[in-house]
């Protein structure tokens, strides 16, 4: 019986042979979609995020990779004056959990998708959830859920209202838990209070497809993401028209887990069952910037860790 | 299919809630009530109740086990665990307060070269601490912290507070209010956001059932 949380999983013969397969399969497919694979170090240099795994190499605090496309997005600006368009990654990541007993290492299959032309966005976004509508049948994972939400809903609002940026990030918090009522006590004595309750309450009505938009057209802040609304409802019937089976698309303006890093669409794919997404991503424009690159960006991860997990409480039902 | 489990707490929460389950798909067996089982039946055969001790619903829910949770915000605002709190549902409400016994001011206290303070909310107080520009001994106690000023084992405590009596028994007094207190309804954010069609009406149904005032 361990004694501890397993913390850096041990992966015996059956759940090895499990990641291998299914490891070939997401990477075959991006392979197919023209997706060239990089494999960033393991260890980063520079951790300022204290969640990370950081050790000293001699004098220096170095960190073991803590996420993909932080690594891969140092290594393009370092090594390439133009970026390559399309590229896929597979391995394990180390962060520390918001659950203590989830995993710290985690293994993971994704890809990013990076345009130095604007206009190419929308269609790069497309593609990748195209591409991720596909996962739950190559992986043969039936019911899942794919939300799509957007990272600006709530930030241009709160920007607009001159919302300082960490109550900002504290507003942000609570509502991704969908404590409403925690927002109003962080919001208390602010103008823009009964507004941007108003609009939280829009936002967290639940993911229930095309009426959202209406409502959030009607909203305190309707002509203000008049853009998103309109960006968000196109990618909706794109992709609805071109939905496999088994897969059910929602649109969930509640989805707020990141704000402070995507910059547009979001994507998260649900597995019944699961207690963890088996996938997570969107567009995050601001980070090549950032590191000094005019480049834009978006991309997902699969995160194998959770799907290792649904298999092993699947066969516990049985 | 197995009832979809909703986790309860027992204790303090307990007596305000279950009147409110009353006549409703959520009330709870009677007989298994009784029997003291820690897994009850509910009025519809498709849910059932977990009772829980507040420190470890949030786990239980957080974990998956349960779907839906009722638990006090002073036990989430200890536990930094990921889930959906989806609403205050207005009861069960106290205060979290810096007590200490009678005649002693909160004055008195910032002076202490070396303040003890015994809790059981050790977040809550660190917090509070922080914002005050104050250090102090946390002395973490799991039950009867009234007793620890009395008996010599603090200078002061931060507890929960609903109607005083308790502190009056104890000769302590309230010095400043730390925070409030009441009762939540929780869920398990991987069910809530993969199965909304099943998880959502029944959280705004049993939200609905506990806000209102229980039937007499």
């Amino acid at each position: 019986m361990p004694t501890h949380t397993p913390s850096f999983p041990d992966l015996l013969f059956d759940d090895a042979a499990r990641l291998r397969r299914w490891e070939t399969q997401l990477m075959n497919h991006l392979d197919g979609a023209g997706y060239r694979e990089l494999h960033p170090s393991l260890v980063m240099r520079n951790p300022v995020n204290p969640s990370t795994v950081r050790f000293f190499d001699g004098d220096e605090l170095v960190a073991l990779r803590w996420d993909f496309t932080e690594a891969l997005a140092r290594t393009l600006v370092r090594r390439f004056q133009e970026p390559p368009r399309r590229i896929s990654y597979a391995g394990p990541v180390f962060r520390r959990p918001a659950n203590s007993w989830d995993p710290v290492e985690r293994l993971e299959v994704g890809c990013e998708h990076i345009q130095a032309d604007p206009d190419q966005r929308t269609e790069a976004d497309r593609e990748l959830a195209r591409l991720l509508m596909a996962v739950p049948a190559l992986l043969g994972l039936e019911g899942c859920l794919l939300h799509i939400g957007h990272a600006a809903l709530l930030r241009r609002p709160m920007e607009a209202e001159g919302i300082p940026a960490e109550l900002g990030q504290e507003v942000a918090r609570v509502l991704d838990r969908r404590a409403i009522h925690r927002a109003a006590e962080l919001l208390d004595g602010h103008p823009a209070r009964a507004r941007l309750l108003a609009h939280a309450e829009i936002l967290l009505s639940g993911p229930d497809g095309p009426g959202s938009l209406a409502d959030l057209a009607r909203g305190p802040y309707g002509a203000l993401l008049e853009t998103e609304a309109e960006q968000l409802g196109r990618v909706l019937s794109a992709l609805s028209a071109q939905l496999p089976q088994g897969l059910t698309l929602r649109l969930d303006l509640g989805d707020l887990r990141g704000l402070g890093y995507y910059s547009g669409p979001t994507l998260r794919l649900w597995a019944p069952g699961a207690q963890r997404e088996l996938a997570s991503g969107g567009r995050y424009d601001g980070l090549y910037p950032e590191m000094g690159r005019p480049w834009f960006a978006a991309g997902f991860c699969v995160r194998l860790t959770t799907l290792l997990e649904l298999g092993d409480n699947h066969e516990g039902d049985k | 299919m197995k009832p979809l489990l909703i986790a309860l707490p027992k204790g303090r929460l307990e007596d305000e809630l279950l009147p409110r389950l009353k006549g409703s798909a959520f009330e709870l067996d009677p007989r298994a009530l009784k029997s003291r089982k820690l897994r009850i039946p509910m009025a519809d055969p498709s849910l059932a109740a977990i009772l829980l001790k507040g420190a470890d619903l949030p786990r239980y829910v957080a974990g998956g086990v349960a779907a839906l949770g009722v638990v006090g915000s002073d036990i989430l605002d200890e536990c930094p665990v990921d889930l959906m709190e989806l609403s205050d549902l207005n009861f069960g409400v106290c205060r979290l307060s810096l007590c200490a016994p009678e005649r002693t001011t909160l004055d008195m206290l910032r002076r202490k070269p070396h303040l003890r303070i015994a809790t059981k909310f050790i977040g809550a107080t660190g917090r509070w601490l922080g914002q005050e520009g104050l250090t102090a001994e946390l002395v973490p106690l799991q039950s009867s912290v009234e007793l620890a000023p009395v008996l010599g084992l603090a200078d002061a405590i931060v507890d929960l507070v609903q109607s005083g009596r308790t502190l009056l028994a104890h000769h302590l007094v309230e010095l400043t209010t730390l925070g409030k207190a009441s009762a939540r309804l929780v869920a398990c954010r991987g069910t809530f956001l993969s199965e909304p069609d099943r998880i959502g009406p029944l959280a705004k149904t049993l939200a609905g059932l506990l806000k209102a005032a229980p039937s007499q």
